[in-house]
């Protein structure tokens, strides 16, 4: 085993490098701060850090910028749980079900499976990436426009699965994700589309509504009742799941790594796409899909498991072919040039010690964010005990000073504020937020791809069935949109012969259940 | 109590200096106070890069510290934008690209070539004619040969419909009389990936964006739309070697708005010199594969009008213009 030697001689090296395990620490817990407000996604958190990493030796500059994206990646879902504030977009995934467990008062294992799942989600990625790297790195070239845009219908097809109460309501949340997508220049004529002759919408601001639209549509609504304490709710009871809890969800674990892992290698689909995807499988694989929305541990798991993974198939087909899979590792690909590393096949045989010295460094990252994340939990929780008079203009304040720190833009604070009004009586009128989100992340890859695709083709649509890739994800698409159908026909099929239990069923999709 | 008390005479102190220091602004040398440089693509990117280089390496040779601010939106529109409407004192400095002579033909820029004053060139890169290795085309005339006799088969990936590396294989088209297929991409890096996998036949992106590759013997480029040779690949012919008179750069430099006193600029461009001919910004220029290419002022605008022109008139032939 060459992988397993060279790993243990990684260990060691790192052992006798304290400086860099210092710097993963520091990164780690940068990572999951940065997570953890809205706006500031791993993406910039990398970025930020890496003028900071000009002077370092590679393997400490490297481990620092692993441990921003790991963190980042991570500390979205404690805010996300705790207060429906996705900090990053795969986070609004883990909010749905997340935040629906804190207001049953189960914050505390809902933030305890998150960092577990986190953890077993990245750590399988990084193993993959190790002892896989080579066998599955050509996997990604397989991906061209026409597979990418089917991976995003089945993105879109999604909205389906997280439309919670009423489809109607979701797929009206979700074609108004598709309008808003429309909006900025023309993927490929270059055009400006809707923009109101302001350059500021040039390109979809994707992240300002997504912060209006969970956040401050949060923050607006707690108002309405300034003095109430969440209370009993408040109390972070018990941290780690109990052995027959988590036995029970391990199983969702494994496949959303999986997946995460497969969605982080192709390019261009990051943890946001593999947070969404992952949630939408362990929803039909699960025996209860009707606890979907309404708090359930599994599809936490879900989520977090699937965006971590995620992050060990980014940096495979970044480390092994130079190729990014997704935003975090196109900077980190500057990162590691900069450090004179060219990433590459080359690579591997001319830094073999480096980069394992790095994959265990990698693991030692993930191991730091169990600890790290699992001892800092209660103190994040108490957040919940502030009063919500304290706690509501400190949430606003963050969504604003998030806003501006994407683009240093005031027109995006104006933008964010804006779905923030959108997303309150979105909230009200009980319209889901999340298909908003997914179908602005899915919208804009489906028509450049597809687009993209017809001109590759010289005008023709024998993409759409000749590609097996494209064939089979357009397939698993259709069949992820008639599911609820197919499974509502059968439930009401079922119900006509206990008529007391239709009756019952009946009144739940109009009327808010708040 | 007595801590709050000092902290207000310490605060109280510091008005009175400030207040003492713009008094005496006028009188006082440039710069006076941090300079604000403005990058308007996305930290990370490779104008960030270059900046981040230039503010670090620029402290010996200013009394004051540059900050770098990224403005990024509408193709580097927004931050171009925002450096054109910058109070003219200096203390707003901003990072032109070759976008500067492009985005005021296509309609969607506020600014045209005329609204800065161009301190320095800092950084060029060449278009770069990029097969796959696996790809017959040996040669550039091989290359041409096959597009001629194949006219919108030969695909070719650029960073997005309008930006530099599609108006490079535009202009190729043009000049040597053939016909592409072009396809945009979000970047140069996608292009990259989609050549790699070989679902295009060619990109035009620069020999800094596929070197990686190339040295790994997975694509090979076939020439360069230079005026001469690249340094890292001294094997690859120019474009006016095989009598296609065609050179296409991407370029970043140091610009100031218009009304910038000329004291103010010639400050600027003693430092930006002293700064280019630093070796740590060579050196982390190298790391990053990119060109050193240092111009001073008056040449660097002679560069800009000279783009400026080039771009106006085959965006008009191509219909792009507005």
């Amino acid at each position: 085993m060459y992988e397993l030697d060279m790993l243990l001689k990684g260990f060691q090296t790192l052992l006798s490098q304290p400086f860099a395990l210092l710097l993963s620490v520091v990164g780690v817990a940068v990572g999951i701060v940065i997570g953890a407000l809205p706006g500031l996604t791993a993406t910039m958190g990398v970025a930020i850090l890496l003028p900071f990493t000009f002077g370092m030796d590679p393997l400490s500059g490297l481990l620092m910028i692993c441990g921003v994206f790991f963190g980042g990646i991570y500390g979205g879902s404690v805010t996300a749980i705790l207060l429906k504030i996705p900090g990053t977009p795969a986070a609004a995934a883990t909010a749905m079900d997340g935040f629906e467990l804190t207001k049953k008062g189960q914050a505390g294992i809902a933030l305890g499976t998150a960092t577990f799942s986190s953890f077993l989600g990245g750590t399988f990625s990084v193993l993959v990436l190790i002892f896989l790297a080579p066998v599955l790195a050509s996997f990604a070239l397989e991906f061209s426009a026409s597979e990418s845009f089917a991976l995003a219908v089945f993105g879109l097809s999604i909205i389906a699965s997280i439309a919670g109460k009423s489809v109607i309501k979701g797929l009206i949340a979700g074609f108004l994700g598709l309008l808003i997508a429309t909006i900025g220049l023309d993927p490929m004529g270059g055009f400006p589309r809707f923009t109101g002759g302001y350059t500021e919408l040039f390109s979809v601001p994707f992240i300002p509504v997504m912060i209006g639209l969970f956040a401050a549509a949060e923050a607006f609504k707690a108002m309405e009742d300034p003095a109430v304490r969440n209370g009993a709710a408040a109390m972070l009871s018990r941290i780690i799941p109990p052995w027959s809890t988590f036995r029970r969800i391990l199983g969702t674990v494994v496949r959303s790594s999986g997946l995460g892992t497969v969605i982080g290698m192709i390019p261009g689909a990051g943890a946001d796409i593999a947070a969404f995807v992952a949630y939408n499988e362990a929803k039909r694989f699960s025996k209860t899909p009707e606890n979907y929305g309404k708090g359930e541990l599994a599809a936490v798991a879900a989520c977090e498991s699937g965006a971590n993974g995620c992050t060990g198939g980014a940096l495979l087909t970044m480390l092994t072919l130079g190729i990014p899979g997704d935003a975090v590792t196109a900077v980190m690909l500057g990162a590691l040039t900069l450090q004179g590393l060219q990433p590459g096949p080359l690579l591997f045989r001319e830094h073999a010690d480096l980069v394992f010295t790095l994959f265990a460094g990698m693991l030692v990252c993930y191991v730091l964010m169990l600890v790290i994340g699992l001892s800092s939990l209660r103190v994040m929780g108490r957040i919940l005990q502030m009063p919500k008079s304290v706690l509501t203009p400190v949430i606003l304040a963050l969504c604003i000073v998030g806003t501006y720190a994407i683009n240093n833009s005031m027109f995006d604070i104006a933008i964010m504020l804006a779905a923030g009004v959108v997303g309150y009586f979105m909230q009200k009128w009980d319209f889901p937020a999340s298909p908003v989100v997914l179908a602005l992340i899915m919208g804009p890859m489906a028509e450049a791809n597809f687009r993209r695709a017809l001109s590759l083709s010289n005008g023709s649509y024998d993409f759409l069935y000749n590609r097996p890739i494209t064939a089979i994800l357009l397939i698993i698409a259709g069949f992820t949109l008639l599911f609820p159908l197919v499974r509502g026909f059968m439930r009401r099929s079922k119900a006509a012969k206990g008529a007391t239990r239709d009756a019952a069923l009946a009144p739940n999709p109009a009327g808010g259940a708040e | 109590m007595k801590s709050y008390l000092s902290v207000s005479c310490a605060v109280a102190a510091t008005v009175v200096s400030v207040g003492l220091m713009t008094a005496g602004a006028s009188a006082a040398e440039y710069p006076f106070k941090p300079i604000e440089l403005i990058v308007p693509y996305a930290a990370g990117g490779g104008t960030d890069l270059v900046a981040r280089a230039f503010a670090d390496a620029a402290k010996k040779h200013l009394p004051q510290s540059i900050g770098v601010v990224n403005k990024t939106g509408g193709a580097g529109a927004v931050g171009l934008s925002e450096i054109m409407a910058a109070r003219p004192d200096g203390y707003k400095i901003g990072v032109g690209t070759v976008e500067i002579t492009m985005l005021p033909h296509m309609g969607v820029a506020r600014f045209s070539v005329d609204d800065f004053t161009p301190i320095a060139r800092l950084n060029a890169e060449p278009s770069a004619i990029t097969v796959n290795a696996d790809a017959p085309w040996k040669t550039v005339e091989e290359f041409l040969a096959h597009a001629k006799a194949n006219p919108g088969k030969i695909r070719i990936g650029n960073s997005g419909t309008g930006a530099i590396w599609h108006l490079a294989a535009e202009a190729l088209q043009d000049k040597a009389g053939v016909k592409f297929n072009h396809i945009p991409y979000d970047g140069a890096n996608p292009a990259v990936t989609a050549l790699l996998g070989n679902h295009i036949e060619a990109v035009t992106v620069s020999p800094a964006e596929v070197v990686n590759h190339v040295s790994a013997g997975k694509l090979r480029i076939l020439a360069v739309m230079a005026d001469k040779r690249a340094t890292n690949f001294p094997d690859v012919p120019t474009l006016k070697e095989k009598n296609i008179d065609l050179a296409v750069y991407t370029w970043r430099g140091i610009v100031v708005p218009k009304k910038t006193p000329q004291n103010v600029v010639d400050t600027l461009r003693l430092a930006a010199k002293n700064t280019a001919d630093e070796q740590a910004f060579r050196d982390s220029l190298a790391k990053m594969n990119l060109t050193h290419a240092y111009a001073d002022g008056p040449e660097f605008r002679a560069v800009m009008e000279k783009d400026n022109a080039f771009f106006k008139d085959l965006m008009t032939k191509l219909g792009m213009a507005k």
